[in-house]
């Protein structure tokens, strides 16, 4: 099964940027169309993400991942057409339904802010592997148990994934019925679940005897495999995401 | 004899070994997988805190709570940048279910529908307020925006509104959560249990 996550393995200078310089910039620009209040700057962020998930090499897959929340999107528009509580002005009448204009306005403020949110992560997610995130944080600061907790769950989910594969055909094999109404899919569910949980929860207990045994609650200084990695662009960028965020709270005070 | 721990013991007392730690990250594999699963059989519910809830039963409300903020960061950081802004709704779950739990709410599945229904509630309420600022009060969900739209066009409020289309999702979604992960608790060895128990005469979730 392939592994968590968005990541897509390509060669780009989106890529070769450190990651942590890429979580900042992730976090900074999803955050400026809420501070700065404004749909114009919405888009222009928007903007900036598509280009830089061009130049990362991961523009398809990017829009393709946020084509699968098109349909509530979609809904947003509708629903806030029509119960916004600031409408009067009346815009499309649809038989009994009428879409007001302050309410579609309404609707895709929430998108641009959704989907520049959405843009920014992906910047981040698309060219980064999550190994690799976890790994600078924990050399940046972050305690290596806490590195250790975030780095398993990537691990675990793929092999829980794939047992459950044989545990459905197992269940499958003494009769059990996966598909018809909504009851008799409920009434599937545990018995996948249940022998999945429980072994998991067994093996946990060897997991944290193997650990100790490693010397994972040693106290002293723990060291890292891996060099810490360099980018000559890494305070550039930083420091350009951090002043993006300091304009936009100035275009919103300034108004 | 231990008695120094028995009498500081507390809801929130909590054993931070190694085994804890390792509790993290299969809880948030549980509700992975319990989302996968939702998915795959096509049920118009979440499940995704069965994991989160069971790791509040097995080693109490702190526990829970660091499962499901930890769920959510994880979350963000490699699947759905949006589950940042329901890191609250999370740990709030985690926390009502272990504190349920230790309060003996966890004793027959009668009590255990009452801490599904305490859940949904605090779900509810701690995630109302940033769906409507997110999305103007709805949740996504088919049942629970319809529900919505028509409350909201009879001059309901919209807080209200907002309200209860989170509520009928969660009622269902969160009591059945809760029944599954007790159902999976009742069924886990005692050996695994024990090594999470705190001592004579304090809080046990299995009396």
């Amino acid at each position: 099964m392939r592994p968590v996550g968005l990541y897509v393995e390509r060669r780009s200078s989106l890529h070769a940027l450190d990651p942590i310089s890429k979580l900042v910039y992730a976090v900074c620009l999803a955050l400026v169309p809420f501070v700065a209040g404004d749909l114009r700057v919405a888009f222009v962020v928007i903007v900036g993400n598509v280009v830089l998930l061009a130049i990362g090499r991961v523009l398809r897959e990017g829009l393709l991942a946020l084509a699968g929340v098109g349909f509530f999107l979609a809904t947003l528009f509708v629903v806030q057409g029509m119960v916004y509580p600031g409408n009067v002005t009346p815009l499309v009448r649809i038989g009994p339904l009428v879409l007001y204009s302050e309410g579609l306005a309404y609707a895709l403020w929430l998108t641009a802010r959704f989907v520049n949110l959405t843009l920014s992560a992906f910047v981040l997610l698309f060219t980064t592997r999550p190994a690799d995130l976890v790994d600078e944080l924990v050399q940046a600061g972050l305690p290596p148990r806490a590195g250790y907790v975030l780095l398993s769950v990537l691990q675990i989910i793929p092999s829980m994934a794939a047992r459950i594969a044989v545990i459905q055909d197992a269940q499958r094999s003494r009769g059990m019925e996966t598909e018809g109404p909504v009851w008799v899919r409920v009434r599937a569910f545990l018995p996948v679940l249940g022998p999945l949980v429980i072994s998991s929860l067994v093996a946990m207990q060897e997991r944290a005897l193997a650990l100790e045994v490693r010397g994972f609650g040693a106290l002293g200084p723990h060291t890292s495999y891996r060099l810490p990695w360099r980018h000559r662009l890494a305070w550039p960028v930083r420091l350009a995401a951090i002043s993006a965020l300091l304009m936009a709270l100035v275009w919103r005070l300034a108004r | 004899m231990a008695t120094g721990t028995q009498s500081g013991a507390s809801i929130w007392t909590t054993r931070w070994t190694t085994l804890t730690l390792v509790l993290f990250p299969v809880g948030i594999a549980i509700n992975f997988v319990g989302k996968y699963v939702a998915q795959a059989l096509k049920l118009p519910l979440w499940l995704d805190s069965i994991g989160t809830v069971l790791a509040a039963f097995i080693a109490g409300p702190l526990v829970g709570a660091l499962t499901g903020a930890i769920n959510n960061i994880i979350y963000g950081l490699t699947v759905d940048p949006v589950s940042f802004w329901y890191f609250i709704t999370s740990v709030g779950i985690g926390l009502v279910a272990g504190v349920m739990a230790r309060l003996g709410f966890i004793r027959s599945t009668a009590r255990a529908i009452i801490a599904g229904v305490v859940v949904a509630l605090v779900a509810t309420v701690v995630s109302f307020p940033i769906n409507i600022y997110l999305w103007g009060g709805q949740t996504g969900n088919v049942w629970g925006d319809a529900l919505f739209t028509a409350l909201t066009l009879r001059g309901v409020p919209l807080w209200l509104a907002s309200f209860l289309d989170e509520l009928v999702v969660d009622l269902l979604d969160k009591v059945l959560t809760v029944l599954i992960a007790f159902g999976l608790f009742k069924a886990l060895p005692r050996r695994l249990l024990s090594q999470f128990e705190l001592g004579e005469g304090e809080f046990r979730p299995t009396a």
